[in-house]
């Protein structure tokens, strides 16, 4: 959902609000209000109940504006993936569901779905604040479902205790939901899940470790990752190749 | 969190600091400093300017900003600044490690 009329902004979880804060949405201002950053979602209202909310999953960017030849006053600037209006709401979000189901290649369809939102802040010392919330509480929104990225089997999080079932992603044929059950899994999936799970396991380990400077640790972590495998399953797999009938 | 994703998040870590162009689905490209990236890939540049300032001429006033990790398409790094045979290496390790 992208845009919600009537869903009060949220009482719990809110980790910043912002009285006396215009809201301009496409050029068009709808007067002062209150920007709730909430965990949920973002959300602004003014004082008669008119307002609207955001889910963190549309919103592609959030940035400070202070270039005031460009906008007269500093604002928290928002660029939403989808067009917003008035009348269709409704409609707009079948669209976009639409979209997404159909189009693989979606280079086209978010061409023209964008909706630039700005919120001004009568005190502009709240900016870093209102950035910060923000940043904080789209960490906690991550896709479910990000089908360009490489080698993903599921999107951003993969967790085997809840290995959700993405059906879309039928045709990477190793993909073997929690719910079917472990115990459907060969001898050999299942020692290539148990393989997996060290190597999540591990993959968090170093990148706690990782202090963001390249060179010989990121050497390490690709080395270690190697060696503590090959000497497990790998041999497994290729023992067929070795028996000679 | 899986394991390409965890590669790539390491590899953006360390290209923080250095310029790069972020191509996001919609057409968007920002040019800016790599400021920090999360485990999500979401990005936070620094210094940014934008290549099509026609179509999205809010965003000139911008300097930094926060960018969603699922909207965007391409990074284009500097070249000098990535080893990609270290790259390449440890991506087919981790893709032939993932394969049945």
């Amino acid at each position: 959902m992208v845009l919600l009329r009537s869903v009060p902004p949220p009482s719990e979880g809110v980790r910043h609000e912002q009285a006396e804060t215009t809201a301009v949405l496409d050029g068009k201002g709808l007067g002062a209000g209150t920007l709730h950053v909430a965990e949920t979602r973002l959300s602004w209202f003014d004082g008669s109940g008119m307002g609207f909310s955001l889910e963190y999953p549309t919103i592609s960017l959030h940035a400070i504006s202070r270039d005031l030849s460009t906008y007269p006053q500093e604002h928290l600037y928002v660029m939403v993936n989808a067009k917003l209006n008035d009348e269709n709401e409704a409609e707009m979000q079948e669209n976009a569901h639409d979209q997404e189901d159909e189009d693989n290649s979606s280079e086209e369809d978010e061409c023209e779905g964008i909706t630039e939102i700005r919120f001004v802040p009568r005190d502009k010392a709240a900016l870093e604040s209102m950035f910060s919330a923000m940043c904080e509480c789209q960490a906690l929104h991550p896709d479910p479902d990000d089908e360009d990225s490489d080698g993903d089997f599921d999107g951003d999080e993969y967790d085997v205790e809840e290995a959700a079932p993405e059906h879309g992603q039928g045709d990477i044929p190793s993909f073997c939901t929690y719910e079917e059950g472990v115990s459907g899994l060969t001898a050999e999936g299942q020692a290539t899940l148990q393989r997996l799970e060290g190597m999540l396991a591990q993959s968090v380990a170093n990148t706690f470790h990782m202090a963001g400077v390249r060179t010989d640790e990121a050497n390490g972590e690709f080395d270690d990752g190697m060696e503590v495998d090959a000497g497990s399953t790998m041999a497994g797999q290729f023992d067929d190749a070795d028996v000679d009938h | 969190m899986p394991l390409l994703s965890g590669l790539f998040y390491s590899f953006f870590k360390s290209l923080v600091g250095k310029d790069v162009v972020v191509e996001l689905k919609n057409d968007l490209s920002i040019c800016g400093t790599l400021h920090s990236v999360d485990q999500y890939l979401n990005i936070k540049l620094t210094d940014i300017s934008v290549t099509d300032p026609e179509k999205y001429p809010h965003m000139l006033s911008v300097k930094n900003c926060f960018i969603r990790g699922s909207v965007v398409r391409y990074v284009q790094l500097p070249a000098d600044e990535v080893d990609t045979q270290l790259l390449q290496d440890a991506a087919r390790k981790e893709a032939l490690q993932q394969k049945q």
